[in-house]
């Protein structure tokens, strides 16, 4: 792996080393009853949406005895407030955190990687000090400011911070890749009397997709995955995320529509599961990166 | 020809403005979300705040309380750390083997990759929980498949306090995928030479596992403990949703976080909750510097 560049690696070019086809065989059974493992409670849930509700229990089997698909239109209406409702509201916090975090994170870390200033190695130290902070300590205080502001039971305190380049992680793994585009295109451009600003926007933005791209994906899903913001700041149905919605969806059906329970679940499951099949690569590299690259 | 335009240094101002800029947003971060609610929040765990009335200082009270007079405190760090304890390390070892299996030149590598991956991806979300409450539910799947394998009835694992805390060990090690990528990519980082080196003077595997793999891979397993570790303190989603919030049955599954939310947003505690914050705080401080300090001893860094 090249250094501090988001690369596809090598692995799944790479032959099959030479070993006794029994061995492959092993390993293989190995693998394949682990993935079951893995998967099993993910196609359960799956299945239950769409089993009848006293098949869900007591059968181990995945495959109902009749397709009923009409928990999901049960449990998107079902509530007070139907589900689009919360998958709006997710959708909003979600795609103005991603940007909120693409932009400002990406400007922090151009000027970390690029730009000479005084006292920057000390605020790149207290920055990466940051990641290691549990958000534990600003949780309060945070909560109190937002509450004073008037914000509570509004999206703001969801969505302002992600504009204050709050998330260090996304600084950090953007400075690594910016320290990897060679220095010569933007000195080159600074002789051609190029602004800084024009050789962020213009030169390093271009450059960096990949790593802008693994920071919006992550930003999106764990915006989406959210259960502890959305749980202090929103208090009216009206303004719920899809995990608050599918919270007080456990509560008010209690032990009586498990399907739709199941159907609910499984939907708020869907945007994640997308966003992993079609950018799978950039999520391993980046996770890889940000593991390796200390 | 003389080149007229002559060479003026940049005033200081020029200099600094450009980065000062672009840390715009940051600083405002950082100034206003992170180190002066820090601060803030150092303040307040001196003091009875409320909400509703202002702070008033009552110098280590809270520190006292903790230390001394609250069982909750003291059953919820119980729970957490036996989490933590237990969770991190099977998470680790099951991510550190199937990154050994996968790094075989295994065919459909991608495929396996991806379907350990997956549930970590998944796992910090609100359906996931709700599934897993289902699972280990008295007539849930678990028991299902206990009855028709060996013939048990299996408890109400959720609500019985002897195990809901074990679910979710099995829920956070179902999650190894995160970890289990960062070793695959660790495990690319070492050179081949040295196992074709190893292997023509006849070391068995077992050796070169010991003496290459594992040293090799320290850097990497050291950042997944102090990365999971920090991760497992700071859980909360799956405990709050199985437990309906309480942290029950009888605080079995009231984690640290859980606790300190309770105080905060249940009961506006904020001056105690701040406490049990820093607390918090300290004690990850502690296994962070403690794990740094080991590292000397088993981290081989090749300089």
């Amino acid at each position: 792996m090249t250094d501090a560049k988001l690369t596809h690696f090598a692995e799944d070019m790479k032959p099959p080393r030479e070993r006794p086809w029994f061995f492959s065989i092993l390993i293989h059974a190995a693998l394949i009853a682990a993935s079951i493992v893995m998967l099993y409670p993910l196609l359960w849930m799956l299945s239950g949406s769409i089993k009848d509700q006293n098949e869900i229990f007591g059968t181990a089997s995945l495959i109902p005895s009749q397709f009923d698909f009409s928990s999901y239109a049960r449990g998107w209406f079902g509530g007070q407030v139907t589900f689009g409702k919360f998958v709006w509201n997710s959708a909003v916090i979600a795609v103005l955190s991603v940007i909120g975090n693409v932009i400002s994170c990406s400007l922090a870390a151009y000027a970390f990687a690029r730009l000479n200033f005084w006292g920057k190695n000390f605020w790149f130290a207290l920055m990466l000090g940051t990641l290691m902070l549990p958000y534990h300590v600003t949780l309060i205080p945070q909560y109190i400011l937002f509450l004073k502001l008037g914000w509570v039971k509004t999206m703001l305190p969801l969505v302002a911070p992600k504009f204050l380049a709050v998330d260090a992680f996304f600084i950090f793994l953007m400075v690594q890749f910016f320290r990897g585009i060679p220095r010569e295109l933007d000195e080159a451009a600074m002789m051609d009397g190029c602004s800084p600003w024009r050789i962020y926007w213009r030169i390093m933005l271009p450059l960096s997709l990949p790593v802008l791209a693994t920071a919006a994906i992550f930003s999106f899903i764990w915006t989406w995955d959210d259960f502890f913001g959305p749980l202090i700041y929103l208090s009216d149905i009206n303004t719920y995320t899809v995990q608050l919605g599918l919270r007080s969806f456990v509560d008010s059906t209690g032990s009586s529509d498990w399907s739709s329970l199941f159907a609910m679940s499984s939907l708020s499951l869907i945007p994640v599961f997308l966003i992993f099949l079609f950018f799978q690569r950039l999520l391993i590299d980046g996770i890889a990166t940000a593991g390796l690259k200390r | 020809m003389r080149v007229e335009t002559a060479y003026k240094a940049p005033s200081a101002f020029a200099r600094n403005a450009p980065g000062y800029l672009f840390l715009l947003p940051w600083f405002i971060g950082f100034f206003g979300l992170t180190l002066g609610p820090a601060i803030a929040s150092l303040y307040l765990s001196f003091t009875d705040y409320n909400l509703l009335q202002s702070p008033n200082l009552v110098s280590m009270e809270n520190y006292v309380r903790i230390a001394t007079a609250d069982d909750k405190f003291l059953s919820s760090m119980k729970v957490t750390l036996f989490y933590v304890v237990c969770s991190v390390p099977l998470k680790l070892a099951f991510a550190l083997l199937v990154a050994l299996l996968l790094n075989r030149g295994i065919k459909g590598l991608p495929v396996y990759r991806a379907i350990f991956y997956l549930p970590s991806l998944l796992g910090s979300s609100v359906a996931i929980a709700v599934l897993w409450r289902q699972i280990f539910d008295a007539d849930g799947i678990v028991n299902t498949l206990l009855w028709y394998a060996f013939g048990i009835n299996g408890p109400s694992w959720i609500s019985n306090p002897d195990y809901s805390l074990y679910t979710l060990i099995i829920l956070a090690i179902w999650q190894f995928g995160s970890p289990m990528i960062i070793f695959l990519a660790g495990l690319r980082q070492i050179p081949t030479d040295l196992y074709e080196a190893a292997s023509l003077d006849g070391a068995s595997k077992a050796r070169i596992f010991f003496k290459i793999t594992l040293p090799l891979l320290t850097p990497v397993i050291f950042f997944n403990a102090v990365v999971q570790t920090i991760d497992a303190f700071k859980a909360f989603t799956p405990a709050y949703v199985i437990s309906s919030g309480t942290g029950g049955p009888i605080d079995s599954t009231l984690f640290y976080t859980l606790y300190l939310y309770q105080e905060a947003f249940g009961y506006f505690r904020m001056g105690y909750a701040s406490a049990l914050a820093w607390i918090l705080v300290i004690i990850i401080a502690i296994f962070t510097a403690f794990s740094f300090l080991s590292a000397r001893y088993w981290v081989h860094y090749d300089d």
